[in-house]
């Protein structure tokens, strides 16, 4: 997490901040409530457009995840000879055509989607694209920034709101000096030569004109009051957006339906349930009991982990494959249809599953999700999301099979969360393995259930109840009036699963 | 002795479905893995003679675990009522009986670290059986054994069952020490049908827990298609 007062804006222009976290962007038909709010900050050069975009994320001050996209990412790959221009300060950058609006606008609008986005790096000093990209996903707000901004209607299709920053051309030229001698190492000749010969023409010809396009013209200084305005815009849009309903899915038939019975069979949920054998029994009763030590905890937990992976394998699809043994004779056997195998781990608990899933699955990338409750409403929120490479490029994500680890499907809303991420990379439903000790009958699972109804679900066992009880707030930076909030246990349950593993 | 009325294994279930596979009409202390196509999937690997030998530890050893556990839930189990931290009461069950490994020398060895990863310090005795030059049978070279091995039960390892000569001579070694015949469950990755209905035939009382069932033996009395020598494969290519 970084702090929006401390983050160093003038390091890279391409920014992910988060400040408290990500809440809910689907309903509690796991389906996306909206799109990603997009602010374009058009102007001209050195008018003070990342300047507004770094106001604009101070003022809005608790924000969750916000992206700020700059165009200068989308300058076009160069042949040898644009190359040669280039470094001589002769190549026309200001033009539209220098950049590749259709990749900027697909970009763009998967961002805008809530999908992932791999977008290209462009080094200055290289003046060149990089076969690198720069994986961003998870906005709530994106703010774009450049000079042709507003210019391409495909993109300007895509914004919320549109701000033009408005600037003396006297003024921008000295600011754009005194940056390129400071920051870019070049000569005051050279400057001046590309400012007459391009820069001056291009603000003329292309981005004044896009002026007219803007929702909003700020000033290029002296723009608190026009920020300020920006900012309740946006605060009011957000609000509009946001999804509450853990409390519902919680218990179900108490507050969806408003009775006091669950009605939920275990057969119409699809899970896929450990068989019963002594031993499973065994162990789940060691796992559950108050009285066993932490030592012990900690090897029946990989010993279950281990049992509920292999068998949650068994969803997976194989072929026929045949091999020769080593006395000569051939096999006809089988073989995984698949080499994109990832895991997901939710964070503390799902860490619980993680020494069962090495086991199992031989040298296995495993992602991780952080999902925490908002303090005061009880919602999840995202903190961090760290997935598999085979997730963050979309062509690999509709490949691979992932399986979610997680000790426990409670009120569902971690579960929720996670699968939700998986989707919006694309990755198919009926691919999503999601494996964990317990679930809760009367408990989040039909709804999620309901909400995605390919995902699998491999669990040891199903537990009855859902308890209602009531979380004490304790003052503290996060919580300055120390308010408390309602919380669900399972009954019978195993306790608090990742305090029991980890402390 | 009291056990749970619940079904004590998967492999059970597994078997009556699984009539019409390549299994074949089995003695009734036979008891296999479920015969899924990832377990196939698993047989393939550790059978591939290309198959590296860093693959062949992670694969073999996964198999070893399914069967350990399969073998373990031949063991009796008693109720357990509990208290879980939420303050809720649970009729659970508890494990009952002690248990040793004995694995027979040399491939045997390799189904022990398998064995402790299901059962923590488990003690484990070994034997060690070679075929006397003179007679062609199997002799007993060398065992150690937990001196309360009588009233323990018995997990007998040893990957592969061919013939069955030097299991059936385990068994009788483990008996002349007290163990009883229906305390002993032998483990294995792979048996033939001649070695399985010979050792059977013999002690119809030791519970076999077998991975996969191959087609037979050559006349070097390998097993078919089997996946060569095991201990070989695992120490030392």
């Amino acid at each position: 997490m970084k702090d929006i007062t401390t983050f160093s804006f003038e390091s890279k222009k391409n920014t992910v901040l988060v400040s408290h976290g990500r809440p809910p962007w689907y309903g509690a038909n796991g389906l996306r409530t909206g799109d990603a709010f997009v602010v374009a900050v058009a102007g001209g050069s050195a008018s003070g457009k990342t300047h507004v975009a770094r106001q604009i994320v101070k003022t809005l001050g608790s924000i969750p995840t916000v992206i700020i996209l700059s165009q200068d990412s989308f300058y076009k790959f160069h042949t040898p000879d644009e190359l040669v221009l280039a470094h001589a300060n002769m190549l026309d950058f200001d033009h539209p055509d220098a950049i590749d609006m259709p990749m900027f606008a697909a970009c763009l609008a998967d961002l805008k989607a809530c999908k992932q986005s791999n977008i290209p790096i462009y080094s200055f000093s290289e003046h060149q694209r990089l076969r690198d990209t720069k994986y961003l996903y998870g906005a709530t707000v994106i703010i774009t920034e450049g000079i042709m901004a507003l210019h391409d209607p495909a993109l300007r299709e895509l914004y919320d709101l549109k701000v033009f920053v408005q600037c003396d051309s006297d003024l921008m030229l000295a600011r754009r000096i005194q940056r390129d001698l400071k920051e870019r190492g070049r000569e005051v000749g050279g400057i001046l030569d590309q400012y007459l010969r391009f820069v001056k023409p291009s603000y003329d010809n292309f981005v004044r004109p896009t002026s007219s396009f803007a929702d909003i013209i700020v000033p290029g200084s002296n723009n608190a009051v026009a920020i300020e305005l920006i900012c309740t815009h946006i605060r009011r849009q957000l609000a509009d957006r946001a999804s509450r309903f853990r409390q519902k899915i919680a218990i179900p038939h108490r507050y969806l339906l408003g009775t006091e019975t669950c009605d939920v069979r275990v057969e119409d949920l699809n899970l896929t349930v450990l068989p019963q054998t002594r031993q499973v029994q065994g162990i789940l009763t060691i796992l559950r009991s108050k009285d066993t030590s932490r030592q012990d905890f900690i090897f029946f937990a990989d010993r279950l982990s281990t049992i509920l992976v292999e068998c949650a394998l068994q969803h997976l699809s194989y072929i026929p494959n045949t091999v020769v043994t080593p006395v000569g004779a051939k096999y006809t056997g089988k073989k995984l249809d698949s080499d994109s195998v990832c895991g997901v781990s939710i964070l503390r608990s799902g860490g619980v599953l993680e020494r069962g899933f090495r086991r199992s699955i031989n040298n296995v990338p495993i992602g991780s999700v952080l999902v925490q409750s908002d303090v005061s409403t009880g919602e999840p929120l995202l903190l961090h999301a760290m997935l598999p490479a085979a997730v963050r490029f979309r062509h690999l994500a509709e490949h691979a099979w992932v399986f979610v680890l997680d000790s426990q499907i409670g009120t569902g809303a971690a579960a929720f969360m996670a699968i939700r991420i998986l989707l919006d990379h694309g990755v198919r439903q009926d691919r999503i393995v999601f494996v964990t000790f317990l679930v809760a009958l009367a408990g989040g699972v039909s709804v999620l259930r309901k909400a995605f109804p390919e995902v699998k679900i491999v669990c040891a066992a199903v537990d009855e109840e859902m308890r209602e009880g009531w979380l004490d707030g304790y003052k503290g930076e996060t919580n300055p009036e120390g308010v408390g909030r309602r919380l669900w246990v399972m009954q019978p349950g195993m306790g608090h699963i990742g305090d029991r593993y980890y402390l | 002795m009291a056990s749970t009325s619940t079904n004590p294994s998967a492999a059970q279930a597994a078997r009556q479905a699984n009539t019409s596979t390549h299994l074949g009409a089995l003695p009734s202390s036979v008891y296999t893995l479920p015969q899924t196509a990832q377990l196939e999937a698993l047989y393939t690997i550790i059978r591939d003679k290309e198959t590296s030998r860093g693959d062949f530890l992670f694969y073999s050893d996964r198999i070893i675990r399914l069967l350990v556990e399969e073998g373990l839930n031949h063991l009796p189990v008693v109720n357990r009522t509990i208290e879980t931290p939420t303050g809720a009461t649970y009729d659970g069950v508890g494990f009952e009986g002690k248990i040793c490994g004995v694995s027979i020398l040399r491939a045997g060895e390799a189904m022990e670290a398998g064995l402790r990863e299901v059962c923590r310090s488990v003690r484990i005795g070994k034997i060690l059986i070679q075929r006397d030059e003179e007679t062609a049978l199997p002799k007993l070279f060398y065992s150690k054994f937990p001196p309360d091995i009588a009233k323990r039960y018995v997990l007998l390892l040893d990957p592969m069952l061919a013939t069955g000569g030097s299991a059936m001579k385990a068994v009788e070694v483990l008996m002349e020490h007290g163990v009883p015949e229906e305390r002993i469950i032998f483990i294995n990755l792979i048996s033939a049908p001649e070695g399985l209905k010979t050792f059977c035939g013999k002690y119809p009382n030791v519970r076999v827990i077998t991975g996969w069932v191959d087609q037979g033996l050559n006349e070097k009395a390998f097993i078919i298609p089997g996946l060569g020598d095991f201990g070989e494969r695992r120490y030392c290519t």
